[in-house]
């Protein structure tokens, strides 16, 4: 891949698509760039994906639309003997909070709120710094594009907390914890932001900035 | 072909915006597009949002406390907040748009929370859910309304339930207890619910509900009486304590019955009166006429105390209502000054009016008020002079101020009044005391200290004070003719007379007892010398008796065996004389005779006969002495035939007669043989008892004479016995000589068999006497009855 060569902001550096050349991208062989077919593995080879940045969109806004009933919602439903009680994911934490775990708070908040807002605010910012001049450097950007779609799959464990809750804490009528809606929708949005993530052509990042480079070349020639 | 062509600049065609937007866009349409719908569907489907006013919060959680209808959640509060001006809380309530329809003006809401009441708990199970809203409304769809005012308690009427609503009321001046339950027979069936006052406050108004299958037990007979507290009586079956349940005892209740039947059905509305018991319930249907009273005010301008609540109202002396109440009344504007008036509401049963038609408070009331035109006034008067009591009469007063029958502005009809004439009575009383304080007490007192002062001076003079000295010579002078001695020997004189009286008497009875006691003993001593005769043959029947055993114990028996054995052997020797050979026959014969004699006894039957039986006895006897008379005679004929014998050669006979001699005495050692003095003893003893026993039959002479006949025999026996020495030594000679000449005769058996045989019926004829003599031991009765 073009962005594992990376040896500093170099101006000089030759994309595949510069050199024209397409890469499949699921055996890696090089074809040339009018080839439309992986002649080895028969996966479509495309030099650019021109909707990526449309599925990035795309299951973003699914993943947000999902993140606000996950959030309005409760998270868990504790049923005790005398009452029930639903918690959402701030209403829970800020909860434990009052009654004296701040860490554990944090730790929901960061995991749950800190997290994924994060990850929205990340891919849109990568999302929207394909399309206009960006002062982050591509290496940053790739960078924090490994980042979100390495941590992408780790906002999953506020789903498996509740679900081992839900299974280990049974009692019939003494105690019963249950998911709440809104662990549904939190579980559609982590695997929406994923998709998302996912859907992004990490290459544009460096397409980018060649553009930006041949500007500023053409800005120095005049 | 060597150039090639340019390469040639091909740009990509513009595609067509559509076929730059990825398919992708799809799925975040699509679910904006549901998550709108369920948004939309969601607004659409939520109900409207009412608001209910209650006091306090009394638990209200927003989104938590539910609206339920009939135990089922049917809207949960939304919003709880102040009303504008503090007075109140309000919450926000969604319905739900399946009963929103329903919630228009008739319905109610309430709090429903934990409640502990004399009679149960209710509402327990939001103890843990918390509490709840409840609300209930009719089922006719209606206009929604948005505000309400909670109620404090849950309603006695929900809307959503039948039943029969009445009115309670209470008697004037009695009480009742409220939210407390309607029993039948012990089942609730109703509740009484929030009592109020009325509002001219002689009474306790409450709204009762009887559920929908007991209303049909209501009717205008119904009574209604309070079971609240308890009854305690004393009475003849001991003291009792009654009540009907802890729960009333505790909480109080009504309970009803219709104890006459014929009553009307009821609607909505009706006022029954609670009385305060069973008893009075039971005694209004008499007192109280089935229709309600009619009310009537009447103010009376004169504060006369004694008029006291159900004091009777007359007319023309008929109890025709009672006074209901009696209140002070000040009104300025109607009478024009400030004077407390006496307010009188009376209670005017119609039916003891007498009214023809219908029988109804308007037509008691119309009656009334033509009356009253016509001179009818309302005036206090006694009841009773004793207890200061009044009472209220209706009365026609000719001379009357014209008035009428007003009506004022709390409805109640007044009833214009004259003045009492209670000032007759009064004044009755005081002319009496008058009349007492005017009685002459001085001067009787006056009189009477005269007299008194006389009666002293008459106690004081001299000669009253002599007289007891008189009084006590004159008992003297009685005492001293009473002890003189003519007086006493008066007394001594009649002490005599009446002890000769008593000797009298006593002679008269003692003469009659005498004879009497002569009489008897004369018989004793005739019967004593009876006896005494009696007794006296007694000891020489002993005497003869016991010679007779002593004769019998001085028998040689040992020896008499031994000789007859040695006569056995002489009689061996004479064997071939008929007459010997014909004794044992006679003597069986005899003894035979004596047998059948007894048997004969023993079939007699009667004392003659036993008599005669022992004549027959005594005869035998002296046959059987006469028999043994003859015996020397037989035996000098056994001499004579043994000294004919002494000249026959018979040695070889001594053996066989050895032989015959040792066999008879082998006989004669036999048990039978033995056995004979025994029984001999045992057929006297026998004897003896029946001599006993025939003792009393006069027939000891008889006895006497038999005995003497015995000893007779006895005596021939011994006489022979005498003889018998002889007759030994003679046949131990004829013995020898037999032993010696008499050898080989061989008839030897046959004559100890007859022997034998002899000795055997002798053996049966003692046999038979034993028999005879226990018969009569046995059966001593059988002697004289012959069986």
């Amino acid at each position: 891949m073009v962005c594992m060569e990376l040896s500093g902001q170099n101006a000089d550096i030759k994309s595949a698509k510069d050199l024209g050349l397409v890469t499949c991208r699921r055996c890696s062989r090089v074809w040339p760039i009018e080839t439309e077919v992986c002649a080895r593995c028969g996966h479509a080879v495309q030099s650019r994906d021109i909707t990526s940045l449309q599925r990035v969109w795309a299951f973003w806004v699914l993943g947000f639309m999902c993140y606000i009933p996950a959030n309005m919602f409760p998270m868990l439903q504790t049923r005790t003997l005398l009452q029930v009680q639903e918690d959402t994911i701030i209403g829970g934490a800020v909860e434990l909070f009052h009654y004296g775990s701040p860490g554990v708070a944090a730790i929901i908040l960061i995991a749950s709120v800190v997290i994924p807002v994060a990850k929205f605010m990340a891919i849109a910012f990568l999302a929207i710094s394909v399309t206009r001049p960006s002062k982050v450097s591509p290496h940053q950007r790739t960078v924090l594009y490994e980042v979100v779609e390495y941590i992408g799959r780790w906002s999953m464990i506020d789903i498996f907390v509740v679900a081992i809750m839900a299974s280990l804490v049974q009692l019939n009528t003494l105690a019963a914890i249950n998911p709440g809606s809104a662990s549904l929708f939190f579980a559609l949005s982590v695997i929406f932001t994923m998709l998302s993530a996912q859907a992004f052509d990490s290459r544009m990042i460096w397409d980018v900035q060649a553009e930006a480079t041949d500007h500023h070349a053409g800005e120095t020639e005049t | 072909m060597t150039d090639t062509p340019p390469t040639l600049q091909v740009k990509p065609a513009r595609r067509a915006w559509y076929q730059r937007i990825s398919a992708i866009w799809l799925i975040p349409i699509i679910a904006i597009l549901g998550s709108l719908a369920v948004a939309y569907q969601s607004y659409s489907s939520r109900g409207p949002l009412i608001a209910i006013t209650f006091s306090d919060g009394a638990g209200i959680a927003k989104r938590e406390t539910e609206l339920r209808y009939r135990d089922v959640t049917v809207g949960v509060v939304e919003d709880v907040k102040f009303t504008p001006d503090l007075s109140g809380v309000q919450a926000m309530v969604r319905v739900d748009t399946s009963v929103a329809p329903y919630i228009d003006s008739s319905a109610t809401f309430w709090i429903v929370q934990p409640e502990l009441t004399a009679q149960g708990v209710t509402g327990l199970d939001t103890v843990l859910s918390g509490v709840y809203i409840e609300g209930t409304w009719d089922n006719d769809p209606s206009d929604l309304v948005y505000a309400f005012d909670g109620l404090e308690d849950a309603p006695l009427f929900r809307s959503d339930e039948g039943g029969l609503e009445i009115v309670l009321r209470t008697p004037p001046g009695g009480s009742m207890t409220d939210n407390s339950p309607i029993t039948f027979r012990g089942i609730e069936v109703g509740r009484i619910g929030k009592a109020r006052i009325s509002p001219d406050g002689n009474f306790a108004l409450a709204e009762a509900l009887i559920y929908e299958p007991h209303d049909r037990l209501i009717s205008s007979a119904t009574r209604f009486w309070d079971t609240a507290g308890f009854t305690f009586s004393v009475g003849p079956n001991g003291a009792e304590i009654d009540f009907s349940s802890v729960a009333t005892l505790l909480g109080g209740g009504v309970t009803f019955d219709t104890f006459v039947s014929g009553g009307d059905p009821i609607n909505d509305g009706a006022v029954f009166e609670v009385h305060p018991g069973e008893t009075e319930a039971r005694n209004s249907l008499f007192t109280e006429s089935e229709v309600e009273t009619l009310q009537v005010r009447v103010i009376f301008e004169q504060n006369i105390s004694g008029l006291a609540v159900d004091a009777p109202v007359e007319i023309n002396g008929l109890n025709i209502g009672k006074v209901q109440s009696v209140l002070g009344t000040i009104d300025r504007e109607e009478f024009g000054d400030s004077r407390v008036r006496l307010n009188v509401l009376l209670a005017i049963q119609p039916a003891r009016l007498g009214l023809p038609g219908e029988v109804t408070p308007q037509a008691a009331q119309d009656f009334l008020a033509r009356r009253i035109e016509g001179g009818l006034r309302a005036q206090l008067a006694n009841a009773s002079l004793l207890t200061g009591g009044l009472k209220i009469i209706l009365r026609q007063v000719d001379d009357a101020k014209p008035g009428e029958m007003r009506v004022a502005e709390n409805g109640l009809p007044i009833i214009p009044t004259v003045d009492a004439e209670l000032a007759d009575a009064a004044a009755s009383i005081e002319g009496v005391l008058n009349r007492v304080n005017e009685l002459p007490v001085e001067e009787l007192l006056e009189s009477a200290i005269l007299f008194l002062n006389n009666a002293t001076a008459l106690v004081g003079n001299e000669d009253l004070q002599q007289t007891p000295a008189d009084i006590r010579a004159l008992v003297g002078d009685i005492s001293g003719v009473v002890s003189s001695d003519e007086a006493q020997t008066l007394l001594v004189t009649l002490n005599s007379a009446v002890g000769q009286f008593e000797q009298l008497l006593v002679d008269v009875e003692t003469a009659r007892l005498a004879a009497r006691l002569g009489d008897a003993l004369d018989t004793t001593s005739a019967a004593a010398a009876a006896v005494a005769d009696v007794t006296g043959g007694v000891p020489a029947l002993i005497d003869q008796i016991t010679a007779v055993a002593q004769k019998a114990e001085a028998l040689p028996l040992e020896a008499l065996t031994q000789e007859l054995t040695d006569v056995a052997a002489a009689t061996a020797s004479l064997l071939e004389s008929d007459g010997a050979q014909s004794l044992p026959g006679v003597l069986g014969g005899a003894l035979g005779e004596v047998e059948a004699t007894l048997r004969d006894l023993r079939n007699g039957g009667s004392v003659e006969n036993l008599n005669a039986a022992l004549a027959s006895a005594r005869e035998a006897a002296d046959a059987v002495a006469a028999s043994t008379q003859g015996v020397p005679a037989l035996i000098e004929r056994i001499e004579a035939v043994a000294a004919k014998a002494l000249d026959l050669p018979l040695e070889d006979l001594s053996v066989e007669l050895t032989d015959l001699a040792a066999a008879t005495a082998t006989l004669l050692e036999s048990e039978a043989a033995q056995n004979l003095p025994g029984d001999l003893g045992g057929a006297l003893g026998e004897v003896e008892a029946t001599l006993r026993d025939l003792r009393a039959g006069g027939t000891v002479d008889n006895l006497n004479a038999t005995l003497g006949s015995a000893r007779d025999a006895a005596g021939a026996i011994e006489e022979a016995a005498n003889d018998l020495p002889t007759l030994v030594a003679r046949m131990r000679a004829v013995l020898d000589q037999a032993g010696r000449t008499i050898a080989g005769y061989d008839q030897g058996a046959t004559l100890s068999r007859d022997v034998e045989s002899t000795l055997r019926d002798i053996q049966n004829a003692a046999n038979a006497l034993e028999s005879l003599a226990r018969t009569i031991e046995r059966n001593p009765s059988a002697l004289i009855r012959g069986r």
